[in-house]
């Protein structure tokens, strides 16, 4: 096994909160009262915090790892510490050979100066040689798009052109390992294509990767493995799929069970059931599924109805069903039941999916208690269709050279279980 | 990490990254060019109108004894002045008005400080013309001590970026800094042979305006450059050992507070 590329080890990583001392005028005063003993009541101890946890991870040649977590995670200090920018309280941070990384891509750029002359500043300040930048200079003005704007100063540029040519710089580093913190949502559908190919080219070449992004469908698309942040700490690493699934699974924390909520109705619990019945969390593509909702009730509830919907991981709206769009009338809900809605022929490729279950109020009025992405599941499947849904489909082929009969003839076909 | 190895890690990371501070300095020399009229024109016009303004002072109003014509005299202390006073002033700000790059993209600090004063040395090259202008005017011409220039020039550079390092890391994390030191340098000017010659000060005041490094380095570039004998050995000497000395204390400071500029800043 070769050694990894990058080398995050029981990383801490400590800041401080509120106002820091920016003048002298604030200085003074508190090294007084240091002097005489004074307390200024807010100790340091209590101002700090810690932004990154016992964090831990190795990233090796052709692995791409995905960094996903809520705003404020820890998600760009990790990165930061990555880069050398932060340096870690606790632990010890290491990348072998060189780190090329895309944050803020745009960092480094003057508006007074030409394009060109952003190119070479920029580069050089990651870390590009000149004889280098000359090298690859053409390429990158292509890549950016900027051709006939080169020579003009970059005051004068669009904001996607002057993000273009910012990542246009830093994908032409080669670098030995590239960190990326979310620069794809910049330009426009086709330049993020092309930006989405040339991370892919250097996944095939091998380059260690790591990525930050908001965007899952491109941490599920790009990483090998993925970690998901929280208040500094890992809770998840491993396959990117699983870790946006766990990602997305917002936990109820409006509701205790000991305490129901105050609506007449709720949710107690939701059971994924396969084919003979037995609660599991892994179904097959074209299989059946079989939700079934619980509900308690604190008084008889008319009108109400029930909704299902089955998002995948990286958040596409895959289906939405319920009793009121299938004119299915629940009549009174009552004490204690369940409700089951059946998928004989779940029509979903492999993934990872969120069930969300809410129990609706049929009369407008907002629903009764809601469980958003609360219900993960697996698909498994040994067909190698793409995308989303599975498409029940069969193929045929004529030709018209002579020897080949006027009738069509099927090549291959593919039933429906 | 002992002394020698860090200051290895120090140079090799200077050398690594060398193309950077040739980028940054041309970025900072271009956008002055660009941005003004006279563009690098002001690096001598500055000197020449402190000169004017001096010589209208010291020869008009009163007289003050010096080895060469005043405004020769005057020129070169305020060309060698401006030199290290606008590097450490440009220096004090580099990290504050690059903040987007000290929070985003790691490469050695030290970056800015040193293209500040590699900016000021341009100028001191630029400015040099019009030195030599004035001395073909009063009918000066160069010797062969000339040849010690540089090594006057590099005592003078270390003694700045020492400055410059101190300064702008301080200034990094109090503002303050930046007030106080336009007051200091508006004192340490006159407490320095910039106008007129220290010898012209008697007593302990005299002492203490002569050990100021800057009368030295100053003095070192006049003795070379229009006296045409090499500089006092002792104090020259003394003057070396102190610029190093401060270049190499506040290089280490500034190399291990370099971590934490990215959250103070």
């Amino acid at each position: 096994m070769p050694e990894p590329a990058v080398r995050f080890t029981e990383v801490w990583k400590k800041f401080r909160r509120g106002v820091r001392h920016d003048s002298l005028r604030d200085l003074i005063p508190s090294a007084i009262g240091r002097a005489f003993g004074r307390s200024s009541g807010d100790t340091p101890d209590k101002r700090e915090f810690w932004a990154v946890r016992d964090v831990s991870f190795e990233v090796r040649a052709g692995e791409a790892l995905g960094i996903i977590g809520p705003n404020g995670a820890g998600k760009s200090t990790i990165l930061k510490l990555l880069t050398r920018i932060l340096k870690p309280t606790r632990g010890h941070c290491q990348i072998r050979g060189r780190a090329g990384a895309l944050i803020e891509i745009a960092g480094g750029f003057h508006p007074d100066l030409t394009g060109r002359e952003n190119v070479y500043l920029q580069g050089a300040i990651m870390g590009m040689k000149r004889a280098e930048i000359d090298r690859k200079f053409d390429e990158i003005v292509d890549f950016a798009g900027a051709g006939e704007f080169i020579d003009t100063q970059l005051k004068r540029y669009s904001t996607g052109m002057n993000a273009r040519l910012g990542f246009a710089i830093a994908a032409h580093l080669d670098p030995d390992v590239l960190l990326i913190d979310e620069v794809l949502s910049v330009g426009d559908a086709a330049f993020r294509d092309k930006c989405m190919e040339r991370m892919r080219e250097l996944r095939r070449r091998e380059v260690p990767l790591v990525l930050i992004s908001h965007n899952l469908p491109v941490v599920q698309d790009l990483c090998s493995r993925a970690i998901v942040v929280d208040r500094g700490t890992v809770r998840f690493d491993g396959d990117p799929a699983r870790a946006i699934q766990e990602y997305r699974r917002v936990p109820w924390t409006n509701t205790d069970p000991e305490h129901p909520p105050q609506s007449a109705v709720w949710i107690a619990r939701v059971e994924l059931l396969d084919e003979g019945g037995q609660s599991s969390a892994t179904f097959r593509t074209m299989g059946s599924m079989r939700i079934r909702v619980h509900y308690e009730t604190r008084r008889p509830v008319r009108h109400a109805a029930i909704a299902v919907d089955i998002h995948r991981g990286d958040g596409i709206y895959c289906a939405g069903v319920s009793t009121v769009a299938d004119r299915c009338n629940l009549e009174v809900l009552e004490g204690v039941g369940y409700v089951d809605v059946v998928f004989p022929n779940l029509a979903l490729l492999p993934g990872c999916y969120l069930g969300s279950v809410k129990i609706l109020d049929g009369t407008g009025r907002p629903p009764h208690d809601r469980r958003d992405r609360a219900y993960p599941f697996t698909i498994v499947s040994d067909r190698r269709d793409a995308g989303v849904v599975y498409l029940d489909h069969g193929w045929t082929h004529r030709q018209s050279t002579p020897a080949a009969a006027e009738k069509p003839r099927p090549v291959s076909f593919m039933g429906t279980t | 990490m002992n002394l020698a190895g860090r200051l290895g890690e120090m140079l090799s990371e200077q050398i690594e990254y060398r193309e950077l501070l040739v980028q940054l300095t041309m970025r900072d020399l271009l956008l002055r060019y660009r941005q003004t009229v006279i563009g690098l024109g002001w690096a001598a016009l500055m000197p020449v109108i402190n000169t004017a303004v001096f010589s209208v002072i010291f020869v008009r109003v009163t007289q003050v004894d010096t080895p060469v014509p005043y405004p020769l005299f005057a020129y070169i202390g305020f060309l060698v002045w401006n030199f290290f006073a606008s590097s450490v002033r440009f220096s004090m700000a580099s990290l504050t008005g690059n903040a987007n790059l000290v929070q985003k993209v790691y490469f050695p600090r030290e970056m800015f400080p040193f293209s500040a004063v590699l900016v000021g040395l341009v100028d001191l090259m630029v400015g040099s013309v019009v030195l030599a202008a004035l001395m073909a005017y009063y009918g000066y011409s160069v010797t062969p001590a000339l040849l010690f220039l540089p090594i006057v020039v590099v005592v003078g550079v270390a003694f700045t970026a020492g400055f410059a390092l101190l300064l702008a890391m301080s200034n990094l994390f109090y503002r303050d800094v930046k007030y106080l030191f336009e007051v200091v340098l508006m004192a340490w000017m006159f407490a320095t042979s910039v106008a007129y010659p220290v010898e012209s000060v008697d007593g302990l005041l005299g002492i203490l305006l002569s050990v100021n490094p800057m009368t030295q380095i100053i003095e070192a570039f006049r003795a070379v450059v229009l006296y045409g004998h090499l500089p006092a050995a002792a104090p020259f000497a003394a003057t070396a050992c102190v610029s190093v000395t401060v270049l190499m204390v506040s290089w280490h400071l500034f190399h291990k507070a370099e971590f934490s500029f990215a959250e103070n800043i």
